[in-house]
């Protein structure tokens, strides 16, 4: 009797794992019909503002929402594995250049008959952020509505205030950017020994390639593609010439850090220290940089041969599953989480983004209280002169990646520029190219 | 045969007859049927659980091997396409190539374990202490350990090259140039290794007979020739435990790669095939080709691992 007992403990104990473990399993459906999944990710402290956006979406609709957060280099592996498993949450963030690819394989619901039906102000988002989550069948930035921006992300370009005041540069105009050479003479007139201990302890600049490249390349001339999207045009004098200019900056000028001072400590860092003239200033490290013990503020990046600044945004599409079983209420969550005023003021409170409306910026621009003075120049970006990195329009983000590969030696000057913007082209464009047919495999695939 | 020769009882007979007169087969009582059905109730969730987890998605990666699958919709057949893609593609050889150089660690590895085995063999002060130190770095988390080690390489005020400096030598930038940072990682991944060998070798020689080494000593025989020939030999089942688990392990690396070099390292210099296989397959929409690379990777795991054990066969010391 008491073996009996205990074998029937035991069994019924590891029939409880089993079950536990399949229905764990990676399945971020909620059981309960009344309630919804938010799958997103971010900082601790973006999180947390997060959590207190959607809270406030249930005390306004009654509407239960399940919270799932990740940190954010595990986010897109866990994301994949959701969609493969099919278990996708109902509302989730997502990479912007995914847009594409998740709504061909029919992973994102279409938004548009919500955003029709709804109050929320949704036409009050930046049209540009609205506009790289329309996609009609062929290319992004026309047709159905698949996502909300989470926020928009301009890429700005600013300036240690402080260290210009002690070293006597005089500081960029916040409106006309500067020419290469001025530039170049502002980053000279910023380098050098500032404690007399014979090393470099301040530079002009530091250049983070991978995420600075583009404003360079674009105030050149240049571009990555061509205006069909089809073709890489990175083997052109305005992009060689960009990308030699950033390498001589290092490697001929020396006003920005080394490469072994890089890798000691990266210019990030150094900027934070206080050592760095101009550096680039996102929205995402406001609240960071205004616990600094310098000063800081905007300006437009400085302009290759076209004359005019240029830079990217960044973006998070909010999307919702397209096999939600709520989905009139996740696409409220979506648009509320994008636009509505009170969700707006608890996120951008926190100064980790800009406003995601023009009504909402028009205000946010005003306040002086906080830095950077020249919140404006995230409007102009936004607004006027900023740009997606093109990415987020073809299928797949490999023939970007195959342009880093390689890079290093170029950037130490061991290897000629021009030379591996030739050698490079092909196999980026064989990416882009299999990227395409990837695309065209998919279409026909999904429309079976 | 005799009158008094008994021919064997058949088996079924032996086992549960108690006066060897049951015709009853095994199992047939009431408790016997009880509890095969409850072993069969116990063994059934792990059996379960492999047939869900290991089995169906083995079986299913042959198929999706011979695909097109983007991980998003279904799987479209595309014949040996991806195979094809396979041989042509650089980068795939490229990781394959990172791959194997970065198992030079395992027999850099096992020579300091044993050295450090044979050390720890003795008795020596602070024995106890020195064991649970090397053993650290076997219960980290992989995570931490490349975090780490991220700051130990870093070319300006790592550890690393601080202690080189000491010696007057100016160290590389390990993690950021081609050259170095496979080293680099063998270097990681021979300390983080060396505890779990050294606590193996430590017990393999701890459990070397007396008896031998003494009859090897009566015959003449010198330190150096007791080793070679007896000591040696009697580690041979965990050398080849440590050098095919180690083969199995290297061929599978990636969290490290993927912490400490997340872009695949300078010039694709410590891309492995499974960071490889995972980039493929989760950024880059190509869950057939990736699926395609995990078969070859295991098949060659497979063979790997078949060779050694043919030819350790005749060479591993076995106790009869």
């Amino acid at each position: 009797m008491r073996r009996r007992r205990f074998l029937t403990g035991a069994a019924g104990a590891a029939a409880t794992v089993a079950a536990g473990a399949a229905a764990g399993c990676g399945n971020l459906h909620s059981a309960d019909p009344d309630v919804l999944t938010f799958m997103f990710r971010g900082s601790t402290q973006e999180r947390e503002v997060f959590g207190r956006a959607v809270e406030l979406f249930r005390q306004r609709t009654g509407h239960r929402v399940n919270l799932i957060s990740t940190a954010v280099d595990q986010y897109s592996t866990k994301l994949q594995t959701a969609i493969l498993g099919n278990s996708v949450p109902d509302v989730f963030y997502f990479d912007a250049p995914m847009t594409t690819a998740y709504v061909v394989n029919g992973v994102l619901a279409d938004l548009t008959p919500y955003i029709e039906a709804t109050d929320l102000p949704v036409h009050d988002i930046w049209p540009a952020g609205l506009d790289l989550y329309r996609f009609d069948g062929e290319r992004i930035g026309r047709g159905r509505q698949y996502a909300m921006p989470k926020d928009l992300g301009p890429f700005s370009f600013g300036y240690n205030k402080t260290l210009f005041a002690e070293l006597g540069v005089e500081p960029p105009d916040p409106d006309v950017p500067l020419d290469w050479d001025e530039f170049l003479e502002r980053c000279q007139a910023l380098t050098g020994d500032r404690d007399g201990d014979g090393a470099t302890d301040s530079w002009g600049t530091s250049v983070n390639v991978a995420a600075e490249i583009h404003s360079y390349m674009w105030s050149n001339g240049g571009n990555w593609l061509s205006d069909d999207h089809r073709t890489v045009t990175i083997d052109t004098p305005e992009f060689a010439e960009a990308l030699q200019y950033i390498v001589d900056l290092r490697e001929v000028h020396g006003v920005t850090p080394s490469i072994n001072e890089t890798e000691g400590m990266d210019g990030y860092q150094r900027w934070l220290r206080g050592q760095i003239g101009f550096f680039p200033v996102a929205p995402w490290d406001l609240t960071l940089y205004r616990t600094l013990d310098f000063e800081f503020d905007l300006c437009p990046y400085p302009a290759g041969r076209g004359g005019e600044s240029a830079t990217n945004i960044g973006s998070l599409g909010i999307g919702v599953s397209a096999t939600s079983r709520r989905p009139e209420r996740a696409a409220e969550l979506a648009m509320f989480l994008a636009c509505d005023p009170d969700a707006q003021a608890i996120i951008v409170g926190e100064g980790q983004t800009i406003p995601n409306t023009r009504s909402h910026a028009a205000e946010w621009v005003k306040d002086t209280s906080l830095e950077p003075q020249n919140k404006q120049e995230y409007i102009d970006i936004v607004e006027d002169y900023g740009r997606f990195v093109p990415n987020t329009v073809t299928y797949t983000p490999e023939w970007l990646d195959a342009f880093h590969t390689n890079l290093q030696p170029v950037l130490e000057a061991r290897e000629d520029v021009s030379e591996y913007l030739a050698a490079t082209q092909p196999v980026m464009q064989d990416f882009l190219d299999d990227g395409y047919e990837q695309f065209r495999i998919d279409q026909e695939a999904n429309a079976q | 045969m005799s009158a008094t020769t008994t021919t064997p009882a058949p088996a079924s007979v032996r086992l549960t007859g108690q006066g060897g007169t049951s015709r009853h087969r095994p199992g047939d009582g009431r408790l016997h049927r009880s509890e095969r059905i409850w072993g069969r109730v116990f063994i059934a969730p792990p059996v379960i659980g492999f047939a869900l987890f290991a089995l169906a998605p083995l079986i299913f990666s042959f198929y999706a091997a011979f695909t097109h699958w983007n991980g998003l919709s279904a799987p479209l057949f595309s014949g040996l396409t991806n195979f094809r893609t396979m041989a042509t593609d650089p980068q795939f050889w490229q990781s394959l190539w990172n791959t194997l150089f970065l198992m030079l660690g395992i027999p850099i590895g096992l020579a300091i374990s044993l050295a450090l085995a044979l050390a720890l063999n003795r008795q020596m002060p602070g024995r106890a202490a020195f064991r649970v130190i090397y053993y650290l770095p076997g219960v980290s988390s992989v995570a931490a350990i490349s975090i780490l080690w991220q700051w130990a390489l870093n070319g300006d005020f790592g550890l690393v090259n601080q202690l080189l400096a000491t010696v007057g030598i100016e160290g590389p930038n390990w993690l950021a140039e081609k050259m170095w940072v496979k080293p680099a990682l063998i270097l990681m991944g021979v300390w983080k290794g060396i505890g779990f060998s050294t606590l193996l070798y430590l017990a393999a020689l701890q459990s070397v007979p007396r008896t031998l080494l003494e009859a090897a000593m009566l015959d003449g025989a010198g330190a150096w020739r007791r080793f070679r020939h007896v000591t040696l030999p009697m580690l041979s089942p965990v050398t080849f435990f440590l050098v095919v688990t180690g083969i199995i392990g290297g061929a599978q690396m990636f969290a490290e790669i993927n912490i400490m070099t997340p872009t695949g390292g300078p010039e694709f210099g410590s891309a492995t095939i499974v960071w490889y296989i995972w980039q493929q397959g989760f950024q880059n929409l190509q869950l057939g080709y990736a699926t395609a690379m995990s078969l070859v990777l295991g098949l060659m795991i497979f063979l790997v691992t078949a060779i050694q054990f043919y030819l350790n066969s005749r060479n591993v010391f076995t106790v009869e």
